[in-house]
């Protein structure tokens, strides 16, 4: 038997399937691209064929993520706030227990503050603009003219004073940007400046929900090694980043399904 | 998982002052046309105090100043270096915010900061500090609870009056005497002449290159000179005179070859209110990337610290540490003095000397004198005919957006009146 969880985002679908024991069988990331709800049961069809299993198979599933209600399949859906709590727990129960997780998404970025049972006991998200999100290093990355992986990389070459963007608005940003390299400043100078004005801004999330010990980083952004270390830094305190920093919330959303299913099955 | 080193404390506040401090000379170097090549030594010093955390002073003694009132030339002649404590910086600021109250100017919020973090490139040894407005009057005790020792200097708020001038005479040999004792060190005739002779020669300097500024192609940017005159708070005197000079000899090639550092239309600004201290030069900045350029200024760390000279009749020690007392009190043109008139004939007198078109003056928010001081100031020169803008402004960095429609907007209505006179 197994549950699916299915995180629709404004960037990314991602679906992560569980067993009834809530472990991961496997995982799938794709474009949101224009149509959410083919590629969701595409990417959704994919995994099965990946993993080897049916339909029927499958005894629940969840939807979560800003796209979660065109999903209409689903057995339930959830906000990604809540699933992103119950899998940030679940993926990091070896490393330890987490009290605060930083999300960074394709448009929004939040903090998330859990209490000891891993409960969501207070977030606080990005204002309604792209600054700090994962579009904004994506424009970034695209201004520099090198992948958004490259600019981990990137961020180490830096040699001098990282250079700040004082621009909160992404667009603006990007000027800011185009004029520094107008000017011939160097490129990971201008790399580190943005990972540290996107650090800034999400530390101040972090303060609202209050720092605590146990940061979990995911999101796609997570895998930016730069980016982590500008965070942390940021922080004064390391972060722990899972091994697949994109499912945590369909993985989250998968773990809801089993309860959901045993909770009913109970009833 | 991540193996890279988390920064100390220190290092985190020393990466956001570089990171202020970076984009300030970064736009100094790109934006403007006609950069001075010898300003190049000025943004060097900058980048090295600021972005490397150089230590200009090893060995030598520092004594960190509160405020410009405390005479430079008696710490010299006692073979120790004045700093100027007042702060610049919104890291500090924010650090500092936790201590004051939210509504205390971001000035002295910033420098109790800097206390607060300890980081400094040069640490003072011995902290004076003028009894001037409330706030840095007060922020002495708060700076005191994090282990310095503030020795306060007494400063009359009036004046005019023969009592404050006795006064502040008495208080400025109690403090030769006080920091001549922490020294160990007389302080001789001969060590006061010389070194008021030096800050005098400084002072000429700084007159010389104002001297340019009148000229109707100016070849020096009202922000290059705040990079000059900000960097006598904490650089070697000598290398000051060297770099200052090197500007000068270029300003006069620049005067024969009329290289202007902006157009003909570009209207020309007195600059006054609460003073630009680095890296915070954000009005400043958007002044001259407005199109404007500012040909003068009435400030604490530019003007006021270089436009009077010691008059010294006798010179003996007491004649001498009176005439310093004399002018570190009456040619401050301070708001925090009961009345102020000399700062308006200042302003006005500035707006005349240097053919200006406008004045633009800043409170910091929080700053309670300079916005006191606004109804007189704006009212004397509504009376002379004088357009002026007044700012409120602060050390945040997102806040540029409001500021620059103001001043545009300002700015583009001294262009019109420029042209309908034409």
């Amino acid at each position: 038997m197994t549950f699916a969880g299915i995180d629709i985002g404004s960037t990314a679908i991602k679906i992560s399937i569980v067993d009834e024991n809530k472990q991961l069988l496997g995982h799938k990331i794709s474009a949101s691209g224009t149509m959410f709800y083919k590629y969701a049961h595409d990417t959704l069809k994919s995994l099965m064929d990946e993993i080897g299993i049916k339909k029927d198979d499958i005894a629940y599933t969840v939807a979560t993520g800003y796209g979660r209600k065109i999903f209409k399949e689903a057995d339930e859906n959830i906000s990604e706030i809540t699933a992103n709590a119950i899998g940030a727990r679940a993926a990091a129960r070896e490393h330890g227990v987490i009290n605060t997780i930083i999300n960074i998404g394709g448009q929004d970025s939040k903090a998330i503050s859990l209490d000891e049972e891993g409960h969501v006991v207070n977030f606080a998200m990005n204002d309604r603009c792209a600054a700090g999100t994962g579009k904004f290093l994506d424009a970034c990355a695209m201004n520099l003219e090198i992948g958004v992986d490259e600019l981990g990389g990137r961020h180490f070459q830096s040699t001098g004073t990282p250079l700040s963007i004082n621009s909160t608005c992404a667009v603006f940003a990007e000027s800011e940007i185009i004029g520094l390299l107008g000017n011939e400043h160097s490129v990971p100078d201008i790399v580190c400046g943005v990972h540290y004005s996107i650090a800034k801004r999400i530390v101040k999330l972090v303060k609202r929900v209050g720092v605590k010990e146990g940061i979990y980083f995911d999101g796609g952004p997570a895998l930016n090694e730069g980016l982590v270390n500008a965070i942390e830094n940021e922080l004064s305190k390391k972060i722990f980043i899972p091994q697949y920093p994109q499912i945590t919330t369909s993985y989250g959303a998968a773990i809801i399904g089993v309860d959901s299913y045993v909770y009913a099955s109970m009833s | 998982m991540s193996d890279h080193k988390i920064e100390s404390v220190k290092q985190k506040q020393n990466r956001h002052k570089a990171m202020e401090a970076i984009s300030v000379i970064n736009t100094m170097k790109d934006e403007f046309k006609n950069p001075l090549s010898s300003m190049d030594s000025f943004y060097k010093l900058y980048e090295d105090v600021y972005c490397k955390q150089k230590s200009l002073h090893d060995e030598t003694t520092k004594v960190g100043t509160m405020c410009i009132q405390i005479p430079s030339e008696i710490i010299y002649a006692l073979d120790a270096v004045p700093i100027r404590l007042c702060n610049g910086f919104y890291t500090d600021d924010e650090i500092g915010s936790d201590m004051l109250p939210q509504k205390a100017c971001p000035l002295v919020k910033a420098t109790v900061g800097h206390f607060a973090s300890g980081n400094f490139s040069d640490k003072p040894d011995f902290i004076y500090s003028p009894t001037t407005c409330d706030q840095k009057t007060k922020a002495g005790s708060t700076i005191e609870s994090f282990g310095y020792e503030v020795v306060d200097v007494d400063f009359p708020r009036m004046k005019e009056s023969e009592i404050s001038r006795e006064y502040f005479r008495r208080s400025i040999k109690d403090f030769s005497a006080h920091l001549s004792k922490q020294m160990s060190k007389k302080l001789t005739k001969k060590k006061l002449k010389e070194s008021i002779s030096k800050i005098g020669y400084a002072q000429s300097l700084y007159h010389k290159l104002c001297e340019y500024r009148k000229d109707a192609s100016v070849a020096i940017s009202g922000n290059d000179m705040f990079f000059i005159t900000n960097a006598f708070f904490f650089d070697k005197l000598d290398d000051w005179i060297d770099k200052t000079k090197a500007v000068l000899s270029e300003l006069e090639q620049r005067s024969q070859d009329q290289v202007s550092v902006a157009s003909k239309v570009s209207p020309r600004i007195v600059y006054t209110g609460s003073p630009p201290i680095f890296p915070n030069f954000k009005i400043p900045m958007l002044i001259e990337q407005s199109d404007a350029l500012i040909v003068a200024d009435e400030t604490c760390s530019s003007n006021r610290m270089f436009n009077d000279r010691v008059a010294v009749d006798e010179w003996f020690v007491g004649d001498m540490l009176n005439s310093l007392a004399d002018k570190y009190l009456k040619a401050c043109t301070c708001p925090i003095f009961t009345k102020n008139d000399d700062r308006i004939r200042r302003i006005i007198d500035l707006y005349k000397t240097y053919s200006a078109d406008g004045v633009i003056y800043q409170a910091f928010a929080g700053c309670s004198v300079y916005e006191l001081e606004q109804r007189s100031v704006l009212g004397a020169m509504e009376k002379e005919g004088i357009p002026i803008l007044y700012l409120e402004s602060d050390y945040s960095p997102s806040q540029g957006g409001q500021l620059s429609t103001r001043v545009e907007a300002f700015v583009e209505s001294l262009k019109m009146k420029k042209r309908k006179k034409a």
